[in-house]
């Protein structure tokens, strides 16, 4: 039995279900007609379409009237005589796997799954027809991409952003702060040698240089990129190390900011761990956005607490060493505290100023002297 | 007498089997045989089909295609008879 | 012409990729024969009498120089010089190497050719009027449509396996040239009432064994619901099409079966939950593709040329055509020389038409479906260039629509399918009436052949139809008469039983002369037949018996 999407099966709780021994499943013959299997798939987890023969293709009009009349959701699968070349046709029309008679052909097939990376035609499995495609504009993109994700795991968005819509032009920045190792974890499952992108600001708690470098090595990422402010500005607009103090937003942009500015062109799109719950400008935000004309995407950004407790505790992933003393949003020494009684959880960030963010996330201003 | 042909997987042409399971392009050299071996050689060859494709029995007449077909195998064997297009462009 | 955009190259590159892949697992094993047929036909390539034969797209029949260069290097470099255009208006070559193929389809892709979908149970190319974008009579230019359905039709995931070969014509002419009413699908460009353009759908024409007319199930079809109304229509056939028996599996047997009318109301059905949704084209893409089709514009205004050259004047009455554009003319190539292959061209001849066209015809060539070529725009000032390098390429016959303008199938001499030859009957016939002066008297005839029932030649639809058929194997030949292509289409009847091969020629010319005879002024054979009907004809063609 051969998986023919590019992505892992979504419907974990669907092969629970069949594991344990329960859960429907229906065979229909490929010539069934789609109104009477309607009634036939009703309640059914998992739905097989027989092929007798490879070239009878009434299967693939069954699957596409099962999943766009019937709005059947569930798995389906094609089984019978098939060849390895049907393989798009399959994905396309709205199968999720296929068991075809004749074993041992799984190179084959995993070919034919990726042979063609266009459509002239609309389809299921990550497909914008042609037609369409050529025309398309940044915004239609964009909310393509947020329907797209709306009902996937951050585990599956990651893998699709990472594998597939910006192969080998994304990264991930990171604090390695507070919440850093959930979305880290779930990116090394995925590719190892992503990118990770860090600022090192020279402002740094001793205690997030040492957990950077433990979590780093403990998760086998293999590709920081460790960024640094320009030493020669440094020097010019803050020789006396008191520019956090004097004009908070200068330094985040001596430090951070202009620093991601000098790289940021090597990506189409960057992985944030951003999340709704930190309150604030963040309350409304999407799971993919523009910003400065680049993508950016938030997986994380409807997890709550509660996610991200359960995320550390199942996969036993080490504390950054300040979440014990009360800080949950954790940046530079100079402007970072502990959360506070009656805060959100950045309301350590910037204490007593309105400054809520650092302005890697938002849209550029005038650049800061 | 019958005679077991195809075409050659590779390049399409005509073959015959000869009497050694061979294939060759001359019918010369194609083995002659009774029904019972034309039946019994037919499947043999039809296992073949990383070489010969769509393998098929013929009638001979002495040496030449006989039988009903014996026109199309004549043209199988000694290619079209409507003269070289080369030929007619030049006329 | 329309150009690939970069999707539209890494497709065909994909493609080639698929093939060749497919090749290599055809020769190892890991795909049986029966695997690998419909994968090989679904990229062009049949196994016939001798050989392989590719067949090579022309979608829509319009290609241009470089590309004509490029088919008459395949010719010489993996054929035996010369190729043959077909009825479909595809290119056939007759002895290319299966091991050979991915190399030549990777030349074609270079100058943004293919042999794609040119056979299986897939949708083919999409026939067009050979004059499109240079006729006076036409309404709007088909072929952006073509070029729109060509795409959607290509790779298409639910359709690919079908129970059998789905056509498409699309003629955007008062004049169908396209032949609307013989393919499976025939979109007529029309006008509303409102004055806007959309398209009549006709469903269910078809030759081969069980010849049919197509039928109007759709009166006006707007063109940004040309997709999803397709697909509906797909959609019904793939489902409902036999798959039990080969010669009941085309698309005309369901509508037959059903009833025009139930068809409709079951595409409709489908339609109705479709028609909104992704498969309406956007108006930009619309726009994108009509953007590279357009007529040529010149200052040059010259007349048509009087001259004294009998050849040239002949030529100029019989192959020229009058153009939208004044100052412009298009020119019929016939590819009938008497005596000879009807469709066949070398490859030098092939270069000479490249020439001609890159020089004197504004880049363009069209294949035509009786097996012509076209320079759909020439100056009226070039006409004698053009006709002088037709001359000295044996390319300038001056017999575009007579008698001599045969179409045949290849026959039994290259087909697997045919029960008899068509190429020898269609050369000696041809002969006989260019000896008699009949061809010349006798105006515009169409005469078309086949070799079996299958009907690649079109005699159904072919004023004088010939089908060949074997008798315990000797040929002889059924003669049937009144078939019209195009407007006015009609089914030929057969008019007695076959004749032996010898005597078809004589028996085509005692037709031609009863037509002389009895003809009323300036009635061609088509119009003397329909209004004298087929009985003083028959008793001519068995005069001999």
């Amino acid at each position: 039995m051969l998986t023919l999407d590019r992505k892992d099966d979504t419907r974990p709780i669907i092969d629970a279900q069949l594991a344990a021994g329960g859960g429907q499943i229906v065979e229909l013959a490929g010539d069934a007609d789609w109104r009477q299997a309607k009634a036939e798939i009703a309640g059914a987890v998992r739905v097989d379409i027989r092929f007798p023969k490879f070239s009878d293709g009434r299967g693939f009009t069954l699957a596409t009237q099962l999943r766009q009349r019937v709005g059947y959701a569930g798995k389906l699968r094609a089984v019978g005589d098939l060849i390895p070349d049907q393989a798009q046709h399959l994905i396309r029309v709205g199968f999720d796997d296929v068991d075809p008679d004749r074993k041992g052909l799984d190179a084959d097939w995993a070919r034919a799954r990726t042979r063609f990376t266009h459509a002239y035609q609309p389809g299921r499995g990550n497909v914008t027809p042609l037609f369409r495609h050529r025309h398309r504009r940044p915004e239609d993109d964009l909310a393509a991409l947020n329907a797209r994700y709306r009902d996937m795991s951050p585990p599956d968005i990651l893998r699709d952003a990472i594998k597939n819509e910006w192969i080998g032009k994304i990264a991930i920045m990171s604090s390695f702060g507070a919440e850093a190792a959930v979305g880290l974890h779930m990116i090394a499952q995925i590719d190892p040698a992503t990118p990770v992108i860090f600022l090192d600001t020279g402002r740094l708690f001793a205690q997030t240089e040492q957990y950077q470098r433990q979590l780093t090595d403990q998760l086998g990422l293999t590709n920081l990129r460790l960024l640094k402010p320009d030493a020669e500005a440094v020097a010019e607009v803050d020789g006396d190390e008191r520019l956090w103090r004097r004009n908070p937003d200068a330094c985040c942009a001596l430090r951070k900011v202009r620093p991601l500015d000098e790289i940021i062109g090597d990506y189409d799109a960057l992985i944030t761990g951003r999340k709704r719950f930190h309150g604030g400008g963040r309350m409304a935000l999407p799971v993919v956005e523009r910003i400065n004309g680049r993508v950016r995407i938030n997986p994380l950004a409807n997890w709550d607490a509660t996610a991200i407790e359960d995320y550390f505790q199942r996969f036993d992933l080490p504390r950054h060493p300040l979440t014990d003393m009360g800080y949950a949003s954790i940046g530079c020494w100079t402007c970072t505290a502990p959360v506070q009684a009656d805060g959100d959880i950045r309301s350590g960030r910037w204490l007593g100023q309105t400054k809520t963010e650092c302005g890697i996330h938002t849209p550029a201003q005038v650049a800061a002297e | 007498m019958k005679a077991v042909t195809a075409n050659r997987l590779t390049d399409g042409r005509v073959i015959y089997r000869t009497a050694t399971g061979q294939w060759t392009t001359e019918l010369a050299e194609a083995a002659r045989l009774d029904d019972d071996q034309a039946d019994a050689t037919l499947e043999i060859a039809s296992d073949e089909s990383q070489i010969a494709v769509g393998a098929y029995l013929i009638e001979l007449e002495e040496d030449r295609p006989g039988g009903q077909k014996w026109r199309r195998e004549s043209i199988r064997l000694s290619g079209p008879t409507t003269g070289s297009t080369h030929a007619q462009a030049t006329a | 012409m329309y150009k690939y955009d970069s999707y539209d190259h890494a497709m065909v590159a994909d493609r080639i990729a698929e093939f060749r892949d497919q090749v290599t697992r055809r020769l190892d094993g890991r795909l049986t024969e029966d695997q690998f047929k419909p994968l090989r036909l679904m990229n062009g390539v049949y196994l016939q009498l001798h050989a392989y034969m590719l067949r090579v797209a022309i979608p829509y029949g319009t290609l241009n120089s470089t590309q004509m260069r490029t088919l008459a290097g395949i010719a010489r470099d993996y054929d035996r010089g010369y190729g043959h255009f077909t009825t479909r208006q595809n290119i056939q070559y007759n002895w290319p190497a299966l091991v050979d193929i991915p190399d030549i389809l990777d030349r074609l892709a270079a100058v943004e050719m293919h042999a794609i979908q040119t056979s299986g149970n897939c949708i083919r190319n999409v026939t067009a009027d050979p004059f499109a974008g240079a006729a006076a009579d036409e309404l709007e230019d088909g072929r952006p449509w073509a070029e729109i359905v060509r795409q959607w039709s290509s790779f298409h995931p639910e359709f690919t396996f079908l129970p059998r070969k789905f056509k498409i014509a699309v003629n955007g002419a008062s004049a169908d040239r396209a032949g609307i009413r013989v393919h499976d699908i025939g979109l007529q460009i029309v006008q509303n009432d409102a004055g806007t353009t959309g398209f009549e759908v006709w469903v269910g024409g078809g030759q081969g064994r069980t010849p049919r007319l197509g039928q109007l199930i759709k009166p006006f079809l707007a063109p940004e619901d040309l997709l999803s109304y397709l697909t509906a229509c797909l959609r019904v056939y793939n489902q409902h099409g036999r798959r039990d028996n080969l010669y009941k599996a085309r698309i005309k047997i369901l509508v037959e079966a059903l009833g025009a009318e139930e068809y409709g109301h079951q595409v409709e059905d489908e339609w109705a939950a479709i028609r909104d949704g992704e498969l309406k084209l956007p108006a930009e893409e619309i726009a994108r593709i009509r953007a590279f089709f357009g007529k040529p514009k010149t200052a040059a205004t010259a007349p048509v040329p009087v001259t004294e050259n009998r050849a040239f004047a002949r030529w100029i009455d019989r192959n020229r055509r009058d153009h939208a554009v004044n100052g412009l003319s298009s020119v019929v190539i016939s590819l009938k020389p008497i005596g000879g292959t009807p469709g066949d061209i070398t490859d030098a001849q092939m270069d000479a038409v490249a020439d001609l066209a890159e020089r004197h015809g504004f880049d363009e060539i069209r294949a035509t479906p009786d097996q012509n070529l076209i320079l759909p725009h020439v100056r009226n000032d070039k006409l004698e260039a053009v006709w002088s390098g037709l001359v000295e390429a044996g390319l300038a016959t001056a017999n575009a629509g007579l008698a001599t303008d045969i179409v045949a199938c290849p026959g039994l001499d290259y087909c697997n399918l045919a029960n008899a030859r068509s190429i020898p009957i269609a050369q000696a016939i041809s002969s006989l009436l260019d000896e008699t002066g009949l061809s010349e008297k006798a105006g515009d005839v169409t005469i078309k052949i086949d070799g079996c029932i299958n009907a690649c030649g079109h005699h159904h639809v072919a004023h004088i139809g010939v089908l060949g058929v074997d008798k315990r194997g000797e040929e002889f030949y059924q003669i049937t008469l009144g078939g019209a292509f195009g407007t006015d289409a009609a089914i030929g009847s057969i008019i007695g039983k076959g004749l032996a091969g010898e005597d078809v020629p004589a028996a085509i010319a005692r037709t031609l002369e009863t037509y002389l005879d009895i003809r009323a002024d300036g009635e061609r054979f088509i119009d003397t037949l329909r209004r004298v009907g087929p009985d003083a004809f028959k008793e001519a063609i068995y005069a001999d018996a």
